[in-house]
């Protein structure tokens, strides 16, 4: 079962300026950047463990001001993306309901970009499968106002796309429709990997992942998103850490489960995971568990994308703002 | 003979019948003939696998011996960690079938010009840069079609396609082990024989829990190099030199093939090493195919193999003491023919998959009497 936007719908997305050739759909690396700033907003849950709509605005709008250095959220979304991108989102869903972004902090990045100037029907929030997505507590929608919101569902190149060590198709969602990516994760531990927040999320456009969890990821989730199919088109990287998991990941593990409070905002994806490695190390060594690299299981792709040139991979050169 | 969708349909009319329909740990109904395609996937638990603390697991079925956290898949991409139970999700999920002549695996030495009634799953434990069979081997169940085929029903197929034989085949029976085991089992209670193709990446126990069942292997030995299994393979040679090894002393019959690859794997070093170990270990009677290769999946920037490669190492392997020599991938050279060892004639002479004359009599050459291995009936 393939979810490949028919024509139409792919027409509808892009105006029909790809399909037409009327315009090139590929933007430039990184249009702003600001190596190595992590912005941090706090974000907790309300009565009845939900987010507050508002809250979850403001931290959102707040925490990408900051990480662009832009006056307002507005102003950022007006430097990170054009009208007429279509900006595909992508979460991460493994965990299930429990350990996955939350649908109400993802709306809020939606009405952000929508207050910037993207029309919510430009932005589509996806994951490998509309089935974790459902898991998750999102809704399938493929039409409609927008945002879409559906699991690339199998759709990959026919072709493999080499880069580096890695030999994978991509899902056609991110190298066709897509003109700019939003990296949306959470902040977990990870068993082989040691931190699954920002780069390793895009194991997920894939279609191999499995052939890429030796030597601890490394480099190979550097690989997957120094590929021109993403780094290409990666405007930013959000991580829900209201809740985030420090042991037993990848799947959701209540005893490793801890209230961050935290909402990270960066257009460094290599920053972005460099501090969620320091606050999951942080909460291990309070607990008496040993630090992720004691462990054996340091997030070592961190460095070898740093190496490339994707961000920010020195720990002491990682600049956490909070607002 | 390719089964189209028609008649693949209607072979397996009736197959409902020998067939139950199965219900997994995730509680999937499929009766034979069904189709899965992206869907929930029918899990079984793994057979070859031991549980670690804190819900993890270590698989047992390859030297991978990938351990798998919670909800994370094995490096095959078919096992699945449920809550620390190793589950399966690809035992009689049939992505490929056809009814084959045996000569396309390929065996020289099995029943030769009669049909293999051959199936996959979808997966594979090692990620060759040349793997010709990549969009079904490379990607994970949910990622390919599949009909529900179990073991009963591809038994009931073989029969009606006029297969002999069966063959696990195309991607990499290692990962659909557990299938292989029950089609195997099936298979011979229905008289029939059963071939497994593999790259022999396998651990010693499973191997030999289902050995006793089979009546031949092929093995893929994909270089004589530990270099080459690390960068081309994501594997390693050692383990497969075990299993052959296995294999061979289990009594089964036994085939090597090689793809020689222009530069990679193709020196005269290396077919001389590969030859005196294959005389010295397993004996000269195990057959050693050379195939050619052909550009493809992630090895695009290569040539096909020269055919005086080809014949290169056909000689050198003579030369080392091997009987049994075979070209492959070039339909029409003399080297797909079996020769008498000892008179020099031709016995079966084949031309691509096809074989033109077979003039063997009771296993043996009619000109000199000398007993030619294999498994003949």
């Amino acid at each position: 079962m393939s979810s490949r936007l028919t024509r139409r719908e792919l027409a509808a997305l892009l105006g029909g300026a790809a399909l037409s050739g009327a315009a090139s759909p590929v933007s430039s690396r990184f249009p702003v950047r600001h190596p190595g700033l992590v912005a941090v907003a706090r974000l907790a849950p309300g009565e009845g463990c939900g987010i507050d709509p508002t809250a979850a605005r403001e931290a959102v709008a707040s925490a990408l001001a900051a990480a662009t250095g832009a006056a307002e959220a507005g102003a950022a979304v007006r430097a990170l993306f054009r009208p007429t991108d279509v900006v595909g989102v992508k979460l991460n869903c493994l965990g299930g309901r429990r350990m996955s972004p939350r649908p109400e902090v993802v709306n809020a990045l939606v009405e952000v970009l929508a207050a910037g100037g993207i029309d919510p029907g430009r932005i589509i929030l996806f994951e490998r499968s509309s089935r974790e997505l459902e898991g998750a507590g999102f809704a399938i929608s493929r039409s409609g106002e927008g945002p879409l919101c559906f699991g690339t569902d199998n759709d990959y190149e026919p072709r493999p796309s080499v880069s580096g060590e890695i030999g994978s198709c991509y899902a056609r969602l991110v190298t066709e429709t897509c003109t700019a990516l939003v990296g949306f994760g959470v902040v977990k531990d990870h068993d082989l990997a040691g931190v699954s927040g920002s780069l390793k999320n895009w194991y997920g456009v894939i279609h191999n992942p499995n052939k890429y969890h030796d030597n601890q990821c490394d480099p190979y989730v550097a690989d997957v998103v120094r590929h021109p199919h993403v780094a290409d088109k990666l405007r930013l990287t959000v991580l829900d850490g209201v809740t985030a998991q420090c042991h037993g990941g990848p799947a959701y593990r209540p005893d490793g489960v801890f209230d961050l409070h935290r909402l990270a905002v960066s257009t460094d994806p290599v920053a972005a995971d460099l501090w969620a490695w320091r606050v999951l190390d942080t909460e291990r060594v309070r607990r008496g568990l040993p630090t992720l690299e004691a462990a054996g299981r340091p997030p070592r792709f961190i460095a070898t994308a740093a190496g490339y040139g994707l961000g920010i991979g020195d720990p002491a050169a990682l600049e956490e703002v909070e607002v | 003979m390719t089964l189209n969708r028609r008649r693949f349909a209607a072979l397996l009319a009736g197959s409902a019948a020998v067939g139950v329909a199965g219900r997994g740990l995730a509680g999937v109904s499929l009766r034979p003939g069904d189709v899965v395609d992206g869907g929930e996937l029918p899990a079984r638990e793994a057979s070859w696998y031991r549980k670690l603390e804190e819900n993890r697991v270590e698989c047992r079925l390859c030297p991978q011996a990938c351990k798998v956290a919670d909800a994370e898949r094995g490096t095959c991409g078919v096992r699945e960690n449920r809550r620390g139970t190793y589950v399966t999700l690809v035992h009689s999920l049939a992505c490929s079938v056809h009814a084959d002549p045996i000569e396309k695996k390929p065996f020289s030495h099995v029943m030769p010009g009669e049909l293999a009634l051959s199936y996959a799953a979808a997966g594979c434990n090692v990620e060759c840069k040349f793997c010709q069979n990549w969009e079904i081997s490379q990607f994970r169940p949910e990622q390919v079609r599949a009909t529900y085929l179990p073991p009963e029903a591809l038994v009931s197929l073989a029969k009606r396609a006029g297969a002999r034989l069966t063959a696990a085949t195309y991607s990499e029976p290692v990962v659909f082990w557990e299938y292989v085991r029950d089609a195997a089992e099936a298979a011979r209670n229905a008289g029939l024989a059963p071939t497994v193709v593999t790259n022999g990446y396998i651990q010693k126990e499973p191997l030999e829990e289902v050995l006793p069942l089979l009546r031949a292997v092929k093995v893929d030995l994909k270089s004589f190099r530990e270099e080459f299994y690390e960068r081309q393979v994501r594997g390693r040679l050692r383990p497969v030199l075990d299993a052959l090894e296995v294999i061979r002393a289990s009594g089964v019959w036994l085939e090597i093939v090689v793809l020689l690859i222009p530069t990679l794997n193709d020196s005269e070093a290396e077919v001389r090493d590969l030859s005196r170990w294959v005389k010295g270990t397993l004996g000269s009677e195990v057959p050693v195919h050379f195939t050619r290769f052909h550009p493809t999946y992630r090895l695009t920037d290569l040539p096909p193999t020269p055919v005086a490669t080809l014949e290169r190492a056909w000689n050198v392997a003579r030369a080392e003491g091997l009987d049994f020599v075979y070209l492959g991938n070039v339909p029409g050279h003399p080297g797909e023919s079996t020769r008498c060892p000892g008179c020099g004639a031709v016995l079966v002479k084949r031309l691509g998959f096809t074989v033109l004359d077979n003039r063997l009599v009771d296993g043996a050459c009619p000109d000199c009497h000398r007993t030619i291995p294999g498994v003949w009936a």
